[in-house]
Order: C-alpha cells, then sequence, then structure tokens
C-alpha cells in the first residue's frame, strides 16, 4: 500500500499496537494498529457496526479495552483514566450529539475550555480556592472556537433550540476550546446539509495547516475525498486497507464491504 | 403580647435548619449522586453535639464545628465503600445507612439514652448565629451553581462519559458528593439539636429523608432556591394545614402528589422554564436568529455521497 505521507523517523503522536476490545463475544475490535503523524488528517471508513465508534472509545479511554497498547507521543497511556486525557490534550466529539441540555452554547463550549485551564494551572501558580470553585471569567478559547465554527449569535441559545446540524458545530467548538493536540470527530457532520458538510472540511483542513492532527469516522466519501490524507478501512473490527483515500474508497474489499451489508438492494 | 416572629419562633428555626438538610440530599443528587446519607449524618450530629454539650460541656461552636468534621470523614468514609454503587442500589445502601443510625440511637444505652434521647442541650446558641451560619452554608452551595464548578457539576450529572472525556475526575465529585453531604447533614442536626434542646430516636428517622426529598422535589431539585422555596413551604404547610385538622395529611399527600407529577423540576424549574421563554421572546424580536444555519433542519441528507453509491459508480471517483 502506498507509504505514509510523512517519514517514519518522527514519532507518531498516537500509536495502536494489536488493539481489541470485546464486548462478551462481540469483536467490536479485533486487532488494529496505526500510526498517526503529526498534523494530518486520517480518515477511518466502514459500515455501520464495524467498530470505529468502539476505536474511538478506545482511544479515549471511555471503552475498556480486552488487549493491545496505546501510546501518545510515544508513551504508553492504557492505564490512564480517561478524564487524563484532557491533560494530554486529547478530545473528541461523539456520535450522537452530547451538549448539556441546561446549558447555553456559550457554557457548553466553555467546559472545553475549563479543561485546558486546569492543565495549564496544573503547570504554573496554584490558584486560589475561589478561582478554583469559579473558574476564569472569559477564556479567550471560547470566543476563537465560536468563530471558527461560526456560531456567533447563538451564545445564549440552548440545545434544544437548535437545529441537528447547529448542535453538531457546538459539540466541534467545545473540543476545539479545549485547544486539542489530537482531535477525534466521531461522524462530526451527521445531519448536515452539503453546505455545512463543506464548511466542516473547510475548518478541518484549516487546523490542519496549524498543525493539529485529526482522525475522523465519516460515511460521506466525497468528503474523505476532500478532507484526509490517509484513510483506514475497517470491516468487522479489523482493519481491510489502508492508503491515500482514493485508493482506499475503490478497493474491492472495501467496496465488497459496503455492499456485503445488504445495502446492495438496488445495485 | 407575643409579636407573629416570636409565636412562631419555632418554625423559623426549623425552616433553617430543614433547609440544610434538605441541602445536604440536594447536593449530591444534583451531581447524580442518590444518596440519601444526608438524612443519616443528621442523626450523627444532632447526638454528637447533644453528648459533647451535655458530657463535655461544650460550647455550641464547638459542638457544630466537631459534628460537621465527623459527618464530612462519616461521609467519606461511605462514599468509598459505596460509590461504586449506581443509581437505586446507592439509593438503598444510604438508606440502609440512615437506619442503622437510628437503631444505634435506640440501643445506644446511655450514651443516646435509648428511646427517650438526650434533653438538656442548653448553650448560649442565638437565632441570629443560626441565621448567619444557614446563610454561609447556603452562599458556598450556591457558589458551587456557578462558573466552572456549576458546569461541571452538570455535567457529571447529565452525562458522566462526556464530563470525563472533558477532563472531570467522576471519582473526585462523587466523593466530594458524599463529603459534602455529610456536613451538611451534621450541621442540620446539630443546630436543630442546639435550638431544641433535645433530640430522640423519633427525630432522625426515615421521615427526614422523606422531608428533605419532599422539599427539593417540590421546590426544585435543581438550584439552591428550589430548596429555599420547598423549606418554606414544608415547613409552614403542616402548620396552616392543622386549621383543618384531620385531613391535614390527605392534603398534605395531595399537594407532593401533584407537584411530582406536573412539576417535574419543582416550582423553581417552572420560573427558570418561564424566564428561558421571556428571553426566546425577546431574543427573537430583538435579534433574529442567525441565518447561516437554523435553515439546515429540513433539507437533511445524511446518505448522500456515501460509500455505498460510490461503488455503484466508479467514475465518482477522482
Ligand atoms: N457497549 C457495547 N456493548 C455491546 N456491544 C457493543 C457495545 N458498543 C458497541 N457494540 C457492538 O460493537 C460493534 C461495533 O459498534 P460501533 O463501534 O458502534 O460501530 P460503528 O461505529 O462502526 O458503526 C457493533 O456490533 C455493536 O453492536
Ligand atoms: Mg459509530
Amino acid at each position: 500500500m502506498s507509504a505514509q505521507p510523512v517519514e517514519q523517523t518522527t514519532t507518531p503522536v498516537l500509536e495502536l499496537r494489536d488493539l481489541a476490545v470485546h464486548f462478551g463475544g462481540v469483536k467490536a475490535v479485533d486487532g488494529i494498529s496505526m500510526k498517526l503523524m503529526p498534523g494530518l488528517i486520517y480518515g477511518i471508513i466502514g459500515p455501520n457496526g464495524s467498530g470505529k465508534s468502539t476505536l474511538i472509545g478506545a482511544i479515549t479511554r471511555l471503552t475498556r479495552m480486552t488487549r493491545g497498547e496505546l501510546l501518545f507521543d510515544g508513551a504508553s497511556y492504557e492505564h490512564v483514566p480517561p478524564s487524563r486525557l484532557a491533560q494530554l490534550r486529547v478530545t473528541r466529539t461523539f456520535q450522537t450529539v452530547r451538549l448539556l441540555p441546561d446549558l447555553n452554547v456559550r457554557a457548553n463550549i466553555q467546559i472545553g475550555a475549563d479543561a485546558r485551564t486546569t492543565s495549564e494551572q496544573k503547570a504554573g501558580r496554584r490558584p486560589s480556592w475561589f478561582e478554583r470553585l469559579r473558574g476564569p471569567a472569559a477564556s479567550p478559547g471560547v470566543a476563537d472556537a465560536i468563530r471558527r465554527t461560526r456560531l456567533e449569535g447563538f451564545e445564549s441559545y440552548y440545545p434544544s433550540e437548535m437545529s441537528y446540524g447547529t448542535q453538531r458545530r457546538v459539540e466541534i467548538a467545545r473540543a476545539l476550546a479545549m485547544d486539542p493536540r489530537l482531535l477525534l470527530l466521531d461522524e462530526p457532520t451527521a445531519g448536515m446539509n452539503q453546505s455545512e458538510r463543506a464548511e466542516i472540511s473547510g475548518l478541518l483542513r484549516d487546523l490542519r495547516e496549524e498543525g493539529l492532527t485529526q482522525l475522523l469516522v465519516e460515511h460521506d466519501v466525497q468528503m474523505m475525498l476532500d478532507t484526509c490524507d490517509y484513510v483506514f478501512a475497517m470491516n468487522s473490527g479489523q482493519l481491510i486497507a489502508e492508503g491515500e483515500p482514493d485508493e482506499v474508497v475503490r478497493n474491492p474489499a472495501v467496496q465488497e464491504a459496503y455492499l456485503g451489508k445488504k445495502w446492495g438492494k438496488d445495485a | 403580647m407575643m409579636s407573629f416572629y416570636d409565636s412562631h419562633l419555632v418554625l423559623f428555626q426549623a425552616t433553617f435548619t430543614g433547609l440544610i438538610l434538605a441541602l445536604s440530599i440536594q447536593v449530591p443528587l444534583r451531581m447524580g449522586v442518590f444518596s440519601f446519607a444526608g438524612a443519616g449524618s443528621y442523626g450523627i450530629g444532632a447526638y454528637l453535639a447533644a453528648i459533647l454539650v451535655i458530657k463535655q460541656d461544650a460550647s455550641a461552636f464547638v459542638a457544630i464545628g466537631a459534628a460537621m468534621l465527623a459527618t464530612a470523614v462519616i461521609g467519606l468514609l461511605l462514599g468509598l465503600l459505596i460509590f461504586k454503587l449506581n443509581g437505586l442500589y446507592l439509593a438503598m445502601a444510604t438508606v440502609a445507612f440512615d437506619l442503622i443510625i437510628g437503631v444505634i440511637a435506640i440501643n445506644g444505652g446511655k450514651t443516646t439514652g435509648g428511646s427517650t434521647g438526650l434533653y438538656g442541650v442548653i448553650t448560649d446558641f442565638t437565632m441570629s448565629q443560626l441565621f448567619t451560619i444557614t446563610l454561609i452554608a447556603l452562599v458556598l452551595v450556591a457558589l458551587s451553581e456557578v462558573g466552572r464548578t456549576g458546569r461541571r457539576v452538570d455535567a457529571v450529572r447529565d452525562d458522566p462519559e462526556l464530563a470525563s472525556s472533558m477532563g472531570i475526575s467522576l471519582r473526585r465529585y462523587r466523593l466530594t458528593a458524599f463529603v459534602v453531604s455529610g456536613a451538611l447533614g451534621g450541621l442540620a442536626g446539630s443546630m436543630n439539636v442546639l435550638v431544641r434542646s433535645a433530640i430522640g430516636p423519633l427525630d432522625i428517622g426515615f421521615g427526614l429523608i422523606v422531608l428533605g426529598l419532599t422539599m427539593i422535589v417540590v421546590g426544585g431539585s435543581r438550584s439552591w432556591k428550589g430548596a429555599v422555596i420547598g423549606a418554606v413551604i414544608f415547613t409552614w404547610l403542616p402548620d396552616v394545614l392543622t386549621a383543618i385538622g384531620a385531613w391535614q395529611e390527605l392534603v398534605y399527600g395531595i399537594v407532593v402528589a401533584l407537584a411530582a407529577v406536573f412539576l417535574p423540576r419543582g416550582i423553581y424549574g417552572v420560573l427558570v422554564d418561564l424566564n428561558k421563554g421571556l428571553q426566546r421572546r425577546s431574543r427573537e424580536r430583538h435579534d433574529p436568529p442567525p441565518a447561516a444555519a437554523e435553515e439546515a433542519a429540513g433539507d437533511v441528507d445524511p446518505t448522500t455521497g456515501d460509500v455505498r453509491e460510490l461503488a455503484l459508480n466508479e467514475e465518482a471517483v477522482p
């Protein structure tokens, strides 16, 4: 398959070695190895149920793994609790929108910035108990995330008052407010129309220019072709292909995986 | 001639201690921890303060401080023991804890005064001290509802998985819930025994859980303001209802049932929703939603451009 676009001497931001997640007899993820090099956008495609979300869950330590190794910047972290990943500045969005219903858009995004300020504080001066309780009055990361996801004007809206696509943008903004080094996106444009998707794709490419490493799960092939540097294809918990995006989507095994999933009715 | 205040002094006192009891159950609930251990801590705090005053001649502040410290530590130990339990199982374990405290009170021999309890708990604790301490506790709880802590408490309750992926340690928040609940319960119990000068097993039974829970369910479980509303209603309502004699319990029961059915977020929740509605209307009048996004809802087609299509259409690949 085609070579990774970056020299192998660089330490990968994320490396998975033989990662497996089994739920009883269900092998949701079964022996996946991958390396994500800094500053690139990686994609994962695969039919529903192929284990993409479970893989992201395992990488973010929210889902218990059955075996394998996880390395961030070359250091293994498979025993680190999920709440510590924010300190490594690994963050994710979820396949289903998960905003807090009682908080408005600004406060929902602020939660991401809170995680950042905590890890920054850990490095420096000890804040007073009052500062720790209240948090900083305003974080620059929030305004920036709102601007980048084009949510200006929505700051005081509650999640239930917005369309699904807009809610998804808030999810992305919350992740960005954390100032991540590795961003994992689980179907971030599901429920968006074409122009919104193009916008998100543009945003992800801008973030790539700034050096952010990303792992993107998406069904929209055109978006994957436009956005990703490198694509992994999964089926039944295993990698069935990887490489340049256009090669992977043309790969017979990948096509077979999709058609095999009883979607080929009108083929 | 007695003023209204003097003749209702007991009710004013009960409002404050009832409020702190309600907070001892509300704080953990707000963090998604279904613990009623606050009621047990109330019993421990009441008995401990009584014993310290009677046997050691302790001052009111020493008695309250010692009671809070003890119940906070017991809360921590209880938390370490059971914080992994969830929902109903956790609730059951904490109710059991409360019942055990009641059993100890009855069977504690001379130390707890058995079924008669302890009396003659006399200190110079004043109404204004009771008021001041209640206010301080209320302000501290209110602070935990705003800013970063408020957001994190919301996250821990509504979506624990999201919370941990946002760098929040669930374990730490849950243990804190037990400690704060313990300290507040101990505070309520110790202040109550100091103003009433007596405590018995009947004062710390299952009824405390019901009282505290009723206050926050009807008043509103998400904010200290709901606890205040509930504490006022359920301290004063029984007094008002004595006028109707035998029907008292029935009316009381109906009020609670109606509130639970029609006001799922309590009276305070209704006020919040009204306010949100007003905000939305004024916002729509002054600045309509930004054009960029709100329209999309209609023309969503999540399957467009799927690999599926591609499989049927080779040309789609550049
Ligand atoms: N918590 C769970 N318990 C049991 N099975 C699960 C759980 N989560 C996912 N699975 C199963 O694992 C497989 C992969 O699911 P998922 O990772 O969500 O796939 P994808 O995101 O690719 O659609 C599916 O068969 C799913 O039913
Ligand atoms: Mg999925």
